[in-house]
C-alpha cells in the first residue's frame, strides 16, 4: 500500500501572547477504511491566458462522496494576484500572492456537480496544484 | 505586525519516484504583503453524529484573505464529518484528517458548517481572519 502523508505547520511567535505552534501530520486513506490514497494527478503547474474561469477538476472524472483532497499554491509573487476557488459554484475563497491550501473533496457528481473551478485574478498567473484520489 | 507562518509538506510513493512537495507562506492581509492577518479564534468540540454545526459563531469580513484550519481528531476511520458550504458539501474529513482552506465568507449565508457521521467526532479548528461582526446579545 502507498503511504501519502501531509503535515502542516502553523506557527507565529506574535500573534498571541503565548507562542503559537501547531503541527499535525494525517496520512491520506480512503473513506471509512485504512488503506491509503490510490492515485495522484502529480504535481502539475498552469498557467492562465486571461482571467477567465477554468474548470481544474471535473467531479464527474471522479468517483463521488470520497476522501479526494487537492493541494493549491499560486505562485504568483504580486500581492494583489488571486485566485478564486469555486467548488460547486460556490466561492471557497481566495489565494492570495504565495498562499497554499489543502481541501477536502468529495467530487459529488450526483447532487450538484462539484466541480473545483479557478478564477485568476490578472492573466498569466500560475498556479501549482495536486490531487490525491481516493 | 503579527506574523503567523503556515507550512505545508506532502510526501508519497505512489509514484515511481518518490514525491515531497513543501510549501509556506506567512498570513497576510488581503492585497499586501506589508501587514499579517493579526486576529484569530480557536476552538475544540465534540461533535455528536447527525449534528449541523455552524463552525463560525460570527461573520468574518467577506473576501478578505482569511483563512480556516479544520482538523478531525476521531481515531475511528468510519467517522467523518461533512464540510460545508454555503449549504453545499465541499468535502469530509475523516478521522485524523486535516484542511486548510481560503475562507472568503462573501454573504450573510456563506457560513462554514461540519455534520458529523458515524459517531461523535473531535473537531479542532483556528480561523485566521482580519476582522469579525460580533453577533448582537440576545
Amino acid at each position: 500500500m502507498a503511504t501519502t502523508t501531509a503535515t502542516i505547520t502553523l506557527s507565529s511567535t506574535d500573534l498571541l501572547s503565548d507562542e503559537l505552534s501547531l503541527a499535525t501530520t494525517c496520512t491520506l486513506t480512503g473513506a471509512d477504511n485504512s488503506t491509503g490514497v490510490i492515485g495522484t494527478s502529480g504535481l502539475a503547474r498552469k498557467t492562465t491566458a486571461n482571467t477567465t474561469e477554468y474548470t481544474l477538476f471535473a467531479a464527474a472524472d471522479y468517483t463521488d462522496d470520497k476522501a479526494h483532497k487537492v493541494y493549491l499554491k499560486n505562485t504568483s509573487t504580486t500581492a494583489t494576484e488571486y485566485f478564486e476557488i469555486q467548488v460547486a459554484g460556490t466561492v471557497v475563497g481566495r489565494i492570495w500572492a504565495g498562499d497554499w491550501a489543502f481541501i477536502p473533496w468529495s467530487a459529488d457528481s450526483t447532487g450538484t456537480n462539484c466541480d473545483i473551478d479557478i478564477t485568476p485574478q490578472a492573466a498569466n498567473m500560475t498556479l501549482e496544484y495536486m490531487l490525491f484520489e481516493d | 505586525m503579527a506574523t503567523t507562518t503556515a507550512a505545508v509538506t506532502l510526501t508519497s510513493d505512489l509514484l515511481s519516484d518518490n514525491m515531497s512537495v513543501s510549501a509556506s507562506t506567512t498570513c497576510m492581509k488581503a492585497g499586501t504583503t506589508a501587514d499579517g492577518l493579526d486576529q484569530m479564534e480557536y476552538g475544540y468540540v465534540d461533535l455528536a453524529t447527525g449534528d449541523e454545526y455552524d463552525l463560525i459563531a460570527a461573520t468574518p469580513t467577506a473576501t478578505k484573505a482569511s483563512k480556516l484550519y479544520l482538523k478531525n481528531h476521531s481515531t475511528d476511520e468510519t467517522y467523518y464529518i461533512r464540510v460545508m458550504l454555503h449549504a453545499q458539501e465541499i468535502g469530509r474529513l475523516y478521522g485524523g484528517d486535516w484542511m486548510f482552506i481560503p475562507a472568503d465568507f462573501h454573504d450573510a449565508d456563506a457560513d462554514i458548517m461540519i455534520t458529523a457521521i458515524g459517531g461523535t467526532n473531535k473537531i479542532c479548528y483556528a480561523l485566521f481572519h482580519e476582522g469579525i461582526t460580533k453577533d448582537a446579545s440576545a
